[in-house]
C-alpha cells in the first residue's frame, strides 16, 4: 500500500502501467538484499554502504584512485607523525536543521570504539586511539603510531551526538548528506527524501525509492517493465544482451575496482608448492569466462589494486592461459600424470563456495578447466553463514572470493602478513612469506607517499610471483538504467553518490 | 488377460513408466553427447539438429542432461516416495488401530515433525554431513513419512466406526480381511494421488537442498538443478526451463495413470 | 469434544518445547557464528569475547537452553541479535503477511480444486475428466519457483493485467496466491474426484438415485460426506505445505513476511529470531491440524476421536 503512494497515482498497481507515466521527481533503485539497518556505525553490507553515502557525509570520501578528498573537511594538516587535524567546512547541517560540529564527529567515533560498540568497523578502528574535538570545526585524530593509511579511518559517516547505540532510533539516525531516511520498512523499501538544508540541483530527484527485490529474474522483469529506473550489479551477466536490445533500457560497464580472486590454504602441503600454485593459474581460461559466463563485464585481473588506482603496478608476473605447461609443472611438483587414478586425476582439491546459481556455474567451469590438467575439484555448495564459517575456519583447499571496496592499498597487510591470520585479520589462507611481511610492515607506516609508492610496487610483484591468491578479474559495475536517468556518473568503486545530481527526463523529453 | 487389466489408464500408465525407465537406464549410454561437457562456445546454442533441446548456459548439450538427469530425479524420488509410504502406513496405521496414549504422542510427534522448518534440518545435515544423494534421501523420509501416516490414520478413524466394517466384525471377520476389503481400497485413491504427485516435489526439493549443500554433488545433472540453473533464462531460453518440466509433468502422469490403473485392475471391491 | 479440543490445546506446550527445544539443538549445532559476522574479521578477540558474553553464548550450551526455557514460560522470546529488537514484535509485524498470502492461497486452491474435482468425478473418461487431469498434473509438475516468473510474464508484463511484485492492495495478491495455491489445488482436484467416484459406487447412491433424486443432487447430499475424510486430511497436510512454500513465494515476489524474516535469521544465526519464527510458524501447524482432526469430526459424526 505504501508503495503505492508513494509511487504516484497508477504507476504501480493498476494494469494500466505500460502506459502511465513513471513518477517524474522520483527514482526508483532494485536492491537485492535489503539493508539490516543504515547506520553507518553498524551498517556492514556493501548495499547500506553505498544507500549511506547518500544519508549521510564523512570526514573524508574516497575518490575514484583509491585516495581519498575531503568531504566535511575542507583541509586536512598533519602536525606530527600521529596526529591528523581536519578543519571541517562549515554550514553543514542535520537534516532537522542542527548543525554538524566536531562534537558530532567526536560522539560518532566514540561510540564505534567503545568496548560495548559490538560494531564491526570497532576492528578497523584498531589503530586509532582517540578521537578530539578541540573546537567546534577543528577534529583530531591521534594514531598509534605513524600509520599511512590513516585518512581511511576518516570514511566514517557522521551522526549526530547522542545518537543511542541501538534501538528503533539506531536504525536510521539522522544524517548531513544529500539525502534523509523518509521511510524505513525492513525487506520492503527505503525511501530517501531531500535534506531541506543540502543545496537542491531543480532537476534531480525529489525522492529515492530503493526496492527490495530478491529474485533476480523478477529484477529483470521490473527493468522491463519499467517499475524500476536503475539496477547497479545484481543482473545476471548472461542477461545482459536481451536487456540491451530493450530500446527503453540502457546497459553501461565502467571499469570497477571489484577484486575476484582464488584463494589457497597454506596449511596444504601441496599448495604450498609454488609450482602447484602456477599450474592452477595456467589451467584457467579467464577469457573465455570472461566472454561467455561474465559477458565481458570484467578485465582480467593482474593483482588485487585495479589500474585505477595510485598505487597499480601493471609490470607484475602474469599467467596466460597454458594448460600443457600447467600439465608439466605439476609432473615437475611431483604429481606425474602416469601416477594418476583411474579417472585421470593426479590429486583431488576441495573447492567450497555459495550455493546461488551463478557461484556455481563457475565452480563448473573451474571443476572443467581443472580435470583437462588432472586436478580434480571437490566441489561443496553451503549457504553463507556455513561458508563463511568455513573459510573462516581454514576448512577448505580452495574457495572463490572478492575483494570489493578497496581503496587504500594498506588492504594488503589485512589479507597477506602472517600475524593476520582470522581472528585477527583476513589472511585466512594462512600465507606466511618473511618478505612480503617486511615490505608490508615498512609500508604501514612509510608517510612519504612516492616512497610507499616504490614499496607497493614490490609487494604487487611478490604477490603476483609467489601466487597467495590467483588474481581473476576485476569486475565492471554495470549498471542497466531507464532511459529516463540521465547524469550518472560511475564510480570505479561502485558509488552512488551521484544519484544526487542525476536528471530523470520526463516522456516528452524522450519523445515517446 | 481379463479385461479390467486392459483398462485405458493402465496400458498408458504403463507405456509412459517403461519409457521413463528405459530412459533412465540406457538413455545415458544411447546420449549422443556428454552432459558435463562444458563448451563455452555453445552457450545458450539453439534448438537445432546438433543439439535437440539447446545448450543451457555452460553450453552442455540440455537433452543429454535430462536423459543423463532422468536418472537421478527418477530414482530418488520413487525410493523416498517408497520408503516414506511404508514407514508412514506402518505408523499411522499403527497408532489408529491402538489408539489411545500412543495414538496421541504419535500425533503430537508428527505436529512437530512437520512445524519444524525444514530448511534448518537442511541446513544441519548438509553443514553435518556433505553433500550427497544418501544423505538427501534420509533427510527427505524423515520429514516425508509424516503425511503419510496422517492420511493413513485418517482413514482409519474414519473407516473403523463404518456400517459395514462394524457389522463385519461383529460376524467374525479377522482383521486381516477387513485391511484387505474395506481399508486398503478407500486408502488406495488417495495415496496414489499423493505418492505419484509426490515424486514432483521431491524432485524440485532436490534442487533446493543442492543450494544448501545436500544433494547431488556438482557436476551431475538433475532435473531439479536444470530447473534453478536454467530458470534465470525463461525470457531468452525457455528451453532451460520446459525440459524438465515436461520430463517432470510426464513422469508424475505416467505414475498416476499407472497407479490408477493397477487400483482398477486389482478391483479390491471383487 | 470439548474435552477433546481442551486436551489439543494442553499438547500444545509439548508441543511447542519440542520444536522450539529440535531447533535450539540444530541452530546451534550448526557452524556459523552470529558475532563473527556481526563483527567481522578484524575484530580483536578480546571484542569477540565480549560481545559472546554480553550476548549470553559464552555460557554452556545446556544452561543456554535452560536460559532459553526459562524465559520462553515467562512468555519472552528475547531479543534478536542482529538488530537488538523483541523478538515478539519482529515477528508479528509479519505474520500477518503470511497468513494474509497462505490465506488468499487456500481460498484459491479450494476455488480450483472443488470445481475441477466436482466437474471431472461427473463424467468419469470423459474430455473433460481428462482435461481436469491434464491440469493437475502441470499444475503439479510446474514448481513454484518457475511458475512464479512464468505468470509474472504472461499476466504482468505481457497483458499487464497485474502487479509484478510486493505487497499491496488485491491485485499483488493475486499472482503471489495463484502460484502458491496452485499445486495444492492439483493434488485437492484429483482426490476429491477419487473420492467422489468412490462414493458414487456406493449402495446408498443406487438408493438415492432410486428414488429420484438426480446425479448432481445426490452427489451432493450423499457422496460428498463420505468422500470427505481423504480430502479433508489432505486440505490439512497441504495447508501445512501451503505455509512451507510460502517461504519460496515470498522471496519470488518480495513479500515482506514470516518466511523472509526466518530465512534471514537463519542466515545470520540470530538465535532468539530463528527461535521466534519457528514457533510462529509451528503454532500455525498445529493449528491447522487441530481443525483438521476437528472438521472430520464434525463430517462425520462417527468418528471416534480417541
Amino acid at each position: 500500500m505504501l508503495l503505492s503512494a508513494l509511487s504516484g497515482a497508477g504507476a504501480s498497481g493498476c494494469g494500466r502501467d505500460r502506459e502511465s507515466e513513471p513518477p517524474a521527481n522520483q527514482l526508483r533503485v532494485e536492491i537485492e538484499t535489503s539493508p539490516a539497518t543504515l547506520d553507518p556505525r553498524y551498517a556492514t553490507d556493501v548495499i547500506s554502504s553505498r544507500i549511506g553515502e547518500l544519508i549521510y557525509d564523512s570526514l573524508v570520501k574516497a575518490d575514484s584512485r583509491g585516495g581519498f578528498v575531503g568531504d566535511l573537511a575542507q583541509s586536512i594538516e598533519r602536525p606530527s607523525s600521529t596526529l591528523w587535524l581536519f578543519h571541517l567546512a562549515p554550514g553543514y547541517r542535520f537534516s532537522d536543521g542542527t548543525p554538524l560540529t566536531a562534537r558530532d564527529v567526536k560522539y560518532t567515533y566514540d561510540s564505534v570504539m567503545s568496548a560495548a560498540s559490538a560494531s564491526l568497523k570497532r576492528g578497523s578502528l584498531a589503530n586509532l586511539v582517540r578521537v578530539d574535538a578541540f573546537d567546534d570545526l577543528t577534529v583530531g585524530f591521534t594514531t598509534r603510531g605513524p600509520f599511512a593509511a590513516a585518512l581511511e579511518l576518516a570514511t566514517l559517516g557522521i551522526v549526530p551526538a547522542g545518537t543511542p547505540a541501538r534501538g528503533p532510533r539506531g536504525i536510521s539516525p539522522l544524517g548531513s548528506g544529500p539525502f534523509r531516511v523518509a521511510l524505513f520498512k525492513r525487506d520492503e523499501a527505503v525511501v530517501l527524501k531531500r535534506n531541506p538544508w543540502r543545496p537542491y540541483q531543480p532537476l534531480a530527484p525529489r525522492a529515492i525509492v530503493f526496492k527490495v527485490v530478491p529474485d533476480a529474474i523478477v529484477r529483470v522483469l521490473e527493468l522491463i517493465k519499467g517499475l524500476s529506473d536503475f539496477a547497479e550489479n545484481n543482473v545476471p551477466a548472461q542477461m545482459l544482451g536481451y536487456l540491451q536490445e530493450r530500446h527503453a533500457l540502457r546497459v553501461e560497464r565502467h571499469g570497477g575496482v571489484g577484486y575476484q580472486y582464488l584463494i589457497f590454504n597454506f596449511r596444504d602441503p601441496r599448495l604450498r608448492d609454488l609450482r602447484v600454485r602456477r599450474a592452477i593459474a595456467m589451467a584457467l581460461d579467464r577469457q573465455a569466462i570472461i566472454k561467455s559466463l561474465l559477458a565481458r563485464t570484467a578485465r582480467p585481473a593482474t593483482g588485487m589494486l585495479a589500474p585505477e588506482n595510485w598505487a597499480y603496478e601493471p609490470d607484475v608476473a602474469t599467467y596466460p592461459y597454458d594448460p600443457t605447461a600447467a600439465a608439466r609443472l605439476l609432473d615437475e611438483a611431483g604429481f606425474r600424470a602416469d601416477k594418476a587414478d583411474d579417472s585421470g586425476a593426479r590429486f583431488t582439491l576441495v573447492y567450497k563456495t555459495t550455493g546461488d546459481p551463478e557461484r556455481r556455474s563457475l565452480a563448473q567451469v573451474f571443476q572443467a578447466m581443472l580435470a583437462k590438467v588432472g586436478i580434480r575439484l571437490d566441489v561443496r555448495t553451503n549457504e553463507w553463514a556455513t561458508f563463511y564459517s568455513d573459510i573462516q575456519h581454514g576448512d577448505f583447499d580452495v574457495a572463490s572470493l572478492a575483494w570489493v571496496g578497496i581503496n587504500d592499498p594498506h588492504h594488503y597487510y589485512t589479507v597477506f602478513d602472517s600475524k593476520m591470520v582470522p581472528p585477527y585479520g583476513s589472511n585466512r589462507g594462512y600465507y606466511s612469506n618473511p618478505k612480503m611481511d617486511e615490505l608490508l610492515e615498512r609500508a604501514e607506516v612509510e608517510m612519504n607517499s612516492d616512497a610507499r609508492r616504490r614499496l607497493y610496487r614490490e609487494i604487487q610483484k611478490l604477490a603476483a610471483s609467489d601466487l597467495p591468491y590467483v588474481s581473476l578479474w576485476w569486475q565492471d559495475n554495470v549498471t542497466v538504467m531507464n532511459r529516463r536517468v540521465r547524469g550518472f556518473i560511475p564510480y570505479p568503486n561502485g558509488s552512488w553518490r551521484s544519484f544526487a545530481s542525476i536528471r530523470l527526463e520526463s516522456a516528452d523529453e524522450l519523445g515517446r | 488377460m481379463k479385461r479390467r487389466w486392459r483398462n485405458p489408464s493402465l496400458v498408458a500408465g504403463a507405456t509412459i513408466v517403461c519409457a521413463l525407465a528405459a530412459a533412465a537406464a540406457f538413455g545415458p549410454l544411447a546420449a549422443p553427447k556428454d552432459p558435463l561437457a562444458i563448451n563455452l562456445d555453445l552457450v545458450f546454442a539453439p534448438i537445432g539438429w546438433a543439439h535437440p533441446l539447446g545448450c543451457d548456459e555452460l553450453g552442455r548439450d540440455v537433452l543429454a542432461r535430462l536423459l543423463w538427469g532422468a536418472r537421478i530425479s527418477l530414482s530418488i524420488s520413487a525410493a523416498v516416495v517408497a520408503v516414506s509410504v511404508v514407514v508412514g502406513s506402518i505408523i499411522g496405521g499403527t497408532a489408529a488401530l491402538l489408539g489411545g496414549a500412543l495414538d496421541e504422542l504419535t500425533m503430537r510427534l508428527i505436529d512437530v515433525l512437520l512445524a519444524f522448518p525444514g530448511i534448518l534440518f537442511a541446513l544441519a545435515l548438509a553443514a553435518i554431513l556433505g553433500p550427497g544423494l544418501l544423505d538427501l534421501a534420509i533427510a527427505l523420509c524423515a520429514i516425508g513419512w509424516t503425511g503419510y501416516a496422517r492420511l493413513v490414520r485418517g482413514e482409519i478413524l474414519s473407516l473403523r466406526e463404518r456400517d459395514y466394517v462394524v457389522a463385519a466384525r461383529a460376524l467374525g471377520s479377522r482383521t486381516g480381511r477387513l485391511l484387505w476389503r474395506h481399508l486398503l481400497p478407500a486408502l488406495a485413491g488417495p495415496l496414489i494421488v499423493r505418492t505419484t504427485f509426490g515424486v514432483a516435489a521431491i524432485i524440485v526439493a532436490e534442487a533446493a537442498l543442492s543450494f544448501l549443500g545436500l544433494g547431488a554433488r556438482l557436476p551431475t545433472p538433475t532435473w531439479g538443478n536444470m530447473l534453478d540453473e536454467g530458470r534465470a533464462f525463461l525470457l531468452t531460453a525457455p528451453n532451460l526451463t520446459a525440459a524438465p518440466v515436461v520430463a517432470i509433468g510426464l513422469s508424475v502422469l505416467g505414475f498416476n495413470l499407472l497407479g490408477d490403473g493397477l487400483n482398477r485392475a486389482l478391483d479390491w471391491r471383487g | 469434544m470439548g474435552s477433546y479440543v481442551a486436551r489439543r490445546i494442553l499438547a500444545l506446550v509439548p508441543v511447542a518445547l519440542g520444536v522450539a527445544t529440535l531447533t535450539f539443538a540444530v541452530i546451534h549445532l550448526t557452524p556459523g557464528d552470529p558475532v563473527i559476522a556481526m563483527l567481522g574479521e578484524n575484530a580483536a578477540p578480546t571484542d569477540i569475547e565480549g560481545l559472546r558474553h554480553a550476548l549470553g553464548l559464552a555460557q554452556p550450551l545446556l544452561r543456554q537452553y535452560l536460559t532459553f526455557l526459562t524465559r520462553l514460560a515467562r512468555g519472552d522470546l528475547g531479543r534478536s541479535i542482529v538488530s537488538g529488537a523483541p523478538v515478539a514484535k519482529l515477528v508479528l509485524e509479519r505474520l500477518p503477511a503470511t497468513l494474509e498470502l497462505a490465506a488468499a492461497a487456500l481460498c484459491v486452491a479450494i476455488l480450483i480444486a472443488f470445481s475441477l474435482g466436482f466437474l471431472a468425478s461427473l463424467r468419469p473418461g470423459s474430455g473433460l475428466d481428462l482435461g481436469a487431469m491434464g491440469l493437475a498434473v502441470l499444475g503439479i509438475s510446474v514448481p513454484h519457483l518457475c511458475l512464479g516468473p512464468l505468470l509474472m510474464i504472461a499476466f504482468s508484463l505481457r497483458l499487464g493485467w497485474l502487479p509484478l511484485s510486493g505487497r499491496g492492495g488485491l491485485q499483488h495478491l493475486v499472482l503471489p496466491a495463484v502460484t502458491l495455491g496452485v499445486g495444492m489445488a492439483a493434488i485437492v482436484a484429483r482426490i476429491l474426484r477419487q473420492s467422489l467416484l468412490e462414493a458414487q459406487a456406493q449402495d446408498y447412491m443406487r438408493t438415492a438415485l432410486s428414488k429420484g433424486l438426480s446425479r448432481h443432487v445426490a452427489l451432493v447430499r450423499h457422496a460428498a460426506r463420505n468422500a470427505a475424510t481423504p480430502v479433508i486430511t489432505v486440505l490439512g497436510l497441504e495447508t501445512g505445505a501451503l505455509l512451507t512454500g510460502s517461504i519460496v513465494i515470498e522471496q519470488i515476489f518480495s513479500w515482506p513476511g514470516l518466511g523472509r524474516l526466518m530465512l534471514q535469521a537463519i542466515g545470520s544465526r540470530d538465535y532468539p529470531l530463528v527461535e521466534g519464527c519457528v514457533l510462529a510458524f509451528s503454532f500455525s501447524y498445529v493449528l491447522v491440524n487441530l481443525v483438521t482432526d476437528l472438521l472430520y469430526a464434525a463430517m462425520d459424526p462417527r468418528v471416534r476421536l480417541g
